[in-house]
């Protein structure tokens, strides 16, 4: 049984610094696996290199035993991968709804040729309407980016991500920002999103409400793999309290 | 000998590119905006320096004359164009200058006439001879003398005073620079008196060169120095001149040997155009 | 009549003009401030095939093809460099050209091209034939804006990096937005070569460039109806006028800053307020 996302001895190097070292890790489908460490241990590295945004200087990167480490970014998006930022990016010309139907429309402009003779956009008018709702931002579909709070903004990326149909969802972040309530209800959202032909890889530092939607945690800190598995065991790990919390105390 | 001579030349040409580059990255690393307006300033700077040494029979009178007021012209340009777009994509104010520039073309044609004007006296035109045949011009050797001034003057101010500090801070960081009380709105008045003197001055130096202030003098010197701004890593001030004396010697050599197949102008943006390729953020990144 | 006819074929071609411009700078966001060597790349193309005998109409696909194919390797500048690096690197393809041009002794040289043959149906089939391009790309424009093709190139003009993250091909949307366009302003040339009948260099440099650029900005980028509407007037403004002739290029300079200072979205913008604010 082949992965769904496969990461190999990855090692990513700005200049001379190490960002990341010789990290492996394994999704399966259907998991929902937080990422976290302390600040600067590379976990956003991690992300854009299984995105594509940053090139490995070693390692292999795999989904569903493909190997897509050479692949730019939309072209994994286009093959099942879908990225939420930290910090969001919406389409400011484009109203709420036709941001996330852009997004549902990913298969029609695979190619130029294709898109220019495709001219319908209902079908995925209604269906961006879908995932708004899912994301509980139904109400705001004819409203612009700018006029909108961040919360919804956030609902947005998620949304985005939805339409794009992918087999694994990357969201960095997506509790940034928010107060303690729409942060639960966030992650409350983010984990019922995951079923059997989804999974979702979420950095957070929002420890709380990882630790409670998450079944397993990877932890990363300096760039270095520091653990792995189900995450009452990784947070029993006195070597993963040690890099959060410094000495440990006697 | 030819050599040397199309080196001089070159690096004569780079000198005045220089000049007006100069002004412009200032600007640019203040504002992100491309400033081509820039090159109208400069031509008015031959006009002044025409003009005034045609009154006075003083190149010195003519030069400060043409500093003081293309500064000037600078501040108010700043404060009427560019400040309100502040908060536009860079694009509009670049396409805005590029209307006022045109537009400023225009004005010095009609009402100077379209032939330009000339000294009554040409100023310099002196030669003095150097070992081996070398000839150069008087007013040649006043332009380098002067770039390597002005230049120094200005390295020196940013680098000794408490102005030229405050600048710099305000180019690195305007928020972090207001909050120790600098006054960004000052800074950005003087950036555009500087840079646009300088160009002021360039303008003066090109005329003493070619004897002739028309309206579109300014043209290719003003693409050209965007060019040379862009090949130097847009704000970078060493980029900059590295950039200018590089393409003042390209140019030299290049129309002597490529002159048959690219005019001038062609092959110093053929430069630009391979240089941007290889390196598309500029030779040297902004200091 | 016959003048009529000169005043409208002027105003056909530079439609054609404006909105092939239209499709880079405007749909698709990539400034381009070297469009008019791609209008002389056609002119020159066609002159040289009806001077060897073909007729226009046989002479417009070579045009656009030759423009196209050097519209493609422009394009692929856009995918190293942007924005004001673009401009930069687009401007330089202006002089490029120009200056290329200008040294070709098999092209006229300085001189450039003249003679260039009268159209077989005279001053009426030309002008017939520059309305039908025109429209047609018109038509053509107003498709790609409606298509998921015009959907990606909204995304791309809005924020590049986001349209990829949502799986668009960024760079190969970008180079069928550079041929399209820059075929287009190939047919245009080789219209405009047998329009004025002479040609030579300095009608294709940096100063044209900025003047179809104007007229995008001014219509509004992205609108069709605006563009073509500011390429109308503004293409025989100096012809109605003649005090304006010699003024032509002030206005248009003041027009530009105009316009980027008060109403960036040019005409379109403007009236899309206006209608905005009376609903």
């Amino acid at each position: 049984m082949s992965a769904l996302l496969s990461v190999s001895e990855v090692t990513v190097k700005f200049g001379g610094v190490v960002a990341v070292e010789d990290v492996s890790l394994d999704i399966g489908l259907g998991e929902l696996v937080g990422v976290i460490g302390p600040n600067g241990a590379g976990k956003t590295t991690l992300m854009r290199v299984i995105t594509g945004l940053v090139k490995p200087f070693n390692g292999t990167v795999a989904l569903d035993g493909e190997d897509i480490t050479n692949w730019a970014v939309d072209k994994r998006v286009r093959n099942g991968l879908a990225l939420g930022q930290q910090i969001v990016k919406p389409l400011t010309a484009f109203t709420l709804l036709e941001n996330v139907a852009l997004a549902s429309g990913c298969q029609r402009m695979a190619s130029p040729l294709q898109a220019l003779i495709q001219t319908k956009r209902d079908k995925e008018l209604a269906k961006a309407g879908e995932f708004l709702d899912m994301v509980g931002i139904k109400s705001a579909s004819d409203a612009y980016p700018s006029e909108v709070p961040l919360g919804y903004l956030k609902c947005l990326e998620l949304a985005r991500a939805l339409a794009l149909e992918p087999r694994l969802i990357l969201l960095d972040e997506p509790l940034a920002g928010l107060n303690q309530a729409e942060a639960t209800e966030m992650a409350d959202l983010i984990s019922s999103l995951v079923n059997e032909t989804r999974s979702i890889l979420l950095i957070e530092h929002n420890l709380r409400e990882v630790i409670r939607i998450c079944p397993k945690l990877y932890v990363q800190d300096q760039g270095r793999y520091l653990d792995f598995g189900p995450t009452s065991e990784v947070m029993a790990n006195p070597k993963v309290r040690m890099a959060y919390l410094g000495e440990a105390k006697t | 000998m030819l050599f040397v001579d199309l080196l001089i030349q070159g690096i004569v040409q780079g000198a005045i590119y220089a000049l007006i580059a100069l002004g412009l990255t200032l600007i640019y690393g203040l504002l992100r905006i491309l400033h081509v307006a820039h090159a109208s300033l400069f031509t008015l700077g031959g006009y002044v320096g025409v003009i005034v040494t045609n009154q006075t029979g003083s190149l010195t009178l003519a030069l400060c004359a043409a500093m003081v007021l293309v500064g000037l012209l600078g501040m108010l340009i700043y404060r009427v164009a560019y400040r309100p777009l502040l908060d536009k994509p860079p694009l509009v104010a670049l396409i805005a200058s590029i209307g006022l520039f045109i537009a400023f073309e225009e004005v010095f044609r009609i009402v100077f006439g379209s032939y330009g004007i000339s000294f009554h006296n040409p100023p310099l035109r002196a030669q003095i001879e150097f070992g081996g045949g070398l000839l150069l011009s008087y007013s040649r050797i006043l332009i380098i003398v002067m770039a390597v001034s002005f230049l120094s003057v200005l390295a020196w101010l940013s680098s000794r005073t408490r102005t030229g500090v405050a600048w710099r801070a305000t180019v690195t960081d305007p928020q972090m620079a207001a909050s120790f009380g600098i006054n960004v709105e000052n800074v950005r008045y003087l950036n555009f008196f500087i840079g646009s003197a300088l160009a002021g001055a360039a303008g003066v130096m090109v005329v003493l060169l070619t004897n002739l202030a028309e309206p579109t003098m300014g043209a290719v010197a003003s693409y050209k120095a965007l060019a040379i701004i862009v090949l130097g890593g847009l704000g970078s001030v060493r980029g900059t001149l590295i950039a200018a004396l590089a393409i003042g010697i390209v140019e030299s050599f290049g129309t002597v040997y490529i002159g048959h197949i690219l005019d001038r102008d062609a092959i110093a943006f053929a430069f630009l155009i391979i240089a941007l390729m290889l390196r598309p953020q500029g030779l040297l990144r902004a200091g | 009549m016959a003048y009529e006819i000169i005043v409208a074929t002027t105003m056909a071609i530079t439609i054609l003009f404006a909105l092939s411009l239209n499709i880079i700078t405007g749909f698709c966001g990539q400034v381009s401030l070297g469009h008019a060597a791609f209008y002389g790349l056609g002119a020159y193309t066609g002159a040289m095939l009806t001077k060897a005998g073909w007729p226009l109409i046989a002479a417009l696909p070579p045009a656009a093809i030759v423009a196209g194919s050097v519209g493609f390797v422009v394009g692929l500048a856009s995918l190293r460099v942007r924005h004001d690096f673009l401009a930069i690197t687009t401007m330089g393809v202006a002089f490029l050209f120009v200056g290329l041009v200008r040294k070709q002794e098999w092209l006229g040289g300085e001189i450039g091209i003249s003679g260039i043959p009268a159209v077989q149906f005279g001053r009426p089939g030309l002008l017939v034939l520059s309305i039908i391009c025109a429209a047609l790309f018109a038509a053509l424009a107003v498709y790609i804006k409606r298509s998921w093709m015009g959907f990606a190139f909204d995304s791309i003009a809005n924020d590049e990096d986001t349209a990829r993250v949502l799986g668009i091909d960024v760079p190969r949307f970008k180079l069928w937005a550079f041929v399209i366009g820059t075929s287009g302003a190939g047919v245009a040339g080789a219209l405009y070569a047998h329009h004025v009948r002479y040609i030579g260099p300095d009608s294709f440099g940096f100063v044209e460039s900025v003047t179809v650029l104007a007229m995008v900005i001014i219509g509004g980028v992205g609108s069709v109806w605006a563009v073509a509407l500011a390429a109308a007037v503004l293409s025989v403004l100096p012809l109605w006028f003649q005090f304006v002739s010699d003024y032509k290029l002030l206005i248009y300079g003041l027009l530009v800053f105009g316009v980027m200072r008060f109403s960036p979205d040019g005409i379109a913008g403007a009236v899309q307020r206006l209608l905005n604010r009376r609903s």
